[in-house]
């Protein structure tokens, strides 16, 4: 086994016992479910939305070529410019380059995933440019150097105390931990930051070709700010967020505050097309758009998994997910953890590195039925998990088990034998007392679960009796 | 960058196009099974209760004569300093009078200090739907409905649609997306949940957002 494999068991099994852990999780989750709940009621049908926005971004990935070259040539037009990055090294050697041809010494930076995949941060933290994180959830990660921990929430693990005593050893005048208290510590912490950055950088939410505009949502307003107060905006996103139309953000806004956060649309969506105009007062005199790849050319030429990018990355699969529940996001190791983190990741990190996590599901398919694009995520689980039997490295044990069990399914005979004896040792076992010990053959289960009952006669003797009668 | 500067532009493009060529398995409803959204009958009336809802303070007055006074009202409220103001012909006789001692730096100006008490401009729509106000960088600029703890927009019923579906439809009709280089659909307050995951209003933008609501045209 690898050693992301091996960290990652380590730390979910120390996850899964920090029961306060649990419970600051229990919490985020249970105001998240009872926002979405209050805001159901606003879809007259939840199914009809999910549908058209599966259409919509099936439409968009499956003509991605037609619909980034329409995009670029709009934004171009309007006066910004379009890179195409292959790579994370690509895309963060544009921005750093252009930010010391700039003289850029300050950042400000809105929430952005694809800036987490290609460490922009720290790559221009390096060059000496001071970057601030500007969404709240970002900023006290970023003040306890840490990754996110969750797509949309990225504090979600802390408790306001922890987030208050955050605070006060950083910035100090912390009077209470009452999250209003705390969020206007913050405003006040990034103020100067906002007016002094020569530099703006925000993700992307959606890339609408038809009108060569970026939509951007935010509920904190640090996105707007980003984007119009420092000479320069730059937007870090994917190739994959590129859309078709302007009307199809009638529904793709609602449907994806409803699932990020339970709002019925978020407080900002904005929609920008480019640096200011000549007649308007105020704006970036630039305005460039990273289009990273980074692996998700190759995702896309996988039929079998290309929806994959249909992600809007609203973090539902997440939330839903009672795996992510009990290990928590940073046991998962990777930029994008919980459900569609598992299936994603093999292909942008290899196979081989990250094949483990797709296995670390129990494919009850709540991914699935949260998912607002309708993505399979839970038969996506299963192909990663089939593709890694087939070409990346198992364990010789794990190959030689199934050899085994594969020969002893083919043959009734052997079936029932091998059966009779396992059931006689599991007894013989129980008798001695040894469940639970090194000696228990069952040990993995019964280390952490009662054991089940073992019963006295196989399946297909008992069934003999019923039929009987 | 010119096209042709960047040669993972084309690399990238051919990978997508050969990927492509491998249909995907399966292609979703083209026609979707229901209605999403109910039909609005009465737009005013959700857009007050959307309104009450998001925390965006409406208030009505018949004429363009009364907004002058709604913001009398308002200014009670709001501390002293500076405010910033659009600068266009439906607010200036407005704005002056009740000028007073509050200082005043019009858009033509240039953007809001850092120190602005309020903004006041104008909206490209109002959307019922959701209880939004649609403003773009031609409303006083990319800061003025973000910088200051208070924006105020000044709107008259004509401006009021029942959807987001009707607002792209008038933003399309009138050229705004291509004239302008920002445009922003404002739900209320400025907010977060990332504190635990409960809403709490207020955050990098304005606390208040309050919609004065003309019934007849403004000018």
């Amino acid at each position: 086994m690898n050693t992301p494999a091996k960290e990652f068991l380590r730390s979910a099994a120390a996850k899964s016992a920090d029961l306060a852990h649990r419970s600051t999780i229990r919490t985020g989750i249970d105001h998240y479910e009872a926002a979405v709940t209050r805001t159901g009621a606003r879809f007259l049908d939840w199914e009809a939305a999910r549908q058209r926005c599966q259409a919509i971004k099936w439409e968009a990935i499956n003509h991605l070529d037609k619909y980034l070259l329409e995009f670029e040539s709009r934004v171009q037009d309007r006066g910004g410019h379009v890179f195409w990055a292959e790579t994370a090294a690509d895309a963060r050697g544009y921005v750093s380059e252009l930010a010391a041809r700039k003289n850029v010494r300050t950042v400000v930076k809105s929430k952005s995933m694809v800036s987490e995949e290609i460490d922009l941060r720290q790559d221009l933290e390096k060059q000496g440019v001071k970057v601030f994180e500007t969404d709240l959830g970002e900023l006290i990660v970023q003040l306890r150097d840490e990754p996110p921990y969750h797509l949309m929430t990225p504090a979600m693990h802390l408790t306001r105390t922890e987030i208050a005593n955050l605070f006060q050893e950083k910035y100090g005048g912390v009077e209470s931990n009452d999250p209003q208290h705390l969020v206007d510590i913050a405003r006040r912490a990034l103020r100067d930051a906002f007016f002094s950055a020569e530099m703006g950088i925000t993700g992307a939410n959606f890339l609408v070709a038809d009108s060569g505009i970026v939509a951007l949502t935010t509920n904190e307003g640090n996105g707007r700010l980003g984007s119009s107060l420092p000479r320069i905006h730059v937007v870090v996103t994917g190739i994959e967020k590129v859309i078709p139309r302007m009307e199809d953000l009638a529904v793709l806004w609602p449907t994806l505050a409803r699932s990020a956060v339970g709002q019925s649309i978020a407080c900002y969506n904005t929609l920008i097309g480019g640096p200011r105009n000549a007649n308007e007062p105020d704006g970036p005199e630039e305005f460039h758009v990273v289009l990273l790849d980074n692996g998700r050319s190759e995702l896309l030429a996988d039929a079998e998994q290309r929806e994959v990018l249909h992600c809007i990355r609203c973090g539902a699969c997440l939330n839903v997910c009672p795996v992510f529940r009990k290990i928590g996001g940073h046991s998962y190791g990777t930029v994008y953890g919980g459900p569609i983190g598992s299936v994603l990741m093999p292909h942008l990190g290899g196979l081989n590195k990250f094949q483990h996590l797709s296995f670390a599901s129990s494919l009850c398919g709540a991914c699935t039925s949260a998912c607002p694009v309708k993505i399979d995520l839970h038969h996506h689980l299963l192909q990663n998990r089939r593709n890694a039997v087939e070409s990346a490295e198992r364990p010789f044990s794990e190959r030689l088990a199934f050899k085994l069990w594969r020969w002893m399914m083919m043959g009734p005979m052997r079936f029932a034998i091998l059966g009779g004896a396992a059931r006689a040792s599991l007894r013989a076992a129980h008798a001695l007392g040894l469940e639970g010990t090194r000696l228990d053959p069952m040990r993995p289960w019964t280390k952490t679960h009662a054991p089940p009952a073992i019963p006295d006669k196989s399946f297909r003797a008992q069934w003999r009796t019923i039929a009987k009668k | 960058m010119r096209k042709n500067d960047d040669p993972g532009r084309d690399r990238i493009l051919a990978r997508i196009q050969r990927g492509l060529r491998n249909p995907a398995p399966k292609h979703p409803p083209l026609e979707q099974s229901g209605t999403i959204f109910a039909a609005i009958i009465d737009p005013l009336d959700r857009f007050r209760k959307e309104c009450g809802q998001n925390g965006t303070e409406c208030l009505i007055v018949p004429h363009a004569g009364a907004v002058a006074e709604a913001f009398e009202g308002l200014l009670e409220s709001i501390p002293p300093g500076e405010i910033f103001v659009q600068d266009v012909p439906e607010l200036r006789p407005m704005v002056t009078l009740w000028r007073k001692d509050r200082s005043i730096r019009w858009s033509s100006e240039g953007r809001p200090a850092e120190q602005s008490q309020a903004t006041v401009t104008l909206a490209e729509a109002l959307v019922a739907q959701t209880g939004s106000i649609f403003v773009s960088a031609a409303c006083g600029g990319r800061a003025a409905s973000v910088v200051a703890p208070v924006h105020i927009v000044v709107a008259s019923i004509q401006q009021l649609v029942p959807d987001l579906g009707a607002a792209f439809a008038r933003l399309r009709e009138r050229g705004t997306v291509e004239n302008s280089s920002m445009l922003c659909l404002v739900t209320g307050p400025s907010r977060t949940a990332d504190i635990e995951k409960i809403i709490v209003m207020g955050a990098h933008g304005p606390r208040r957002v309050i919609v004065i609501l003309s019934l007849e045209p403004l000018s």
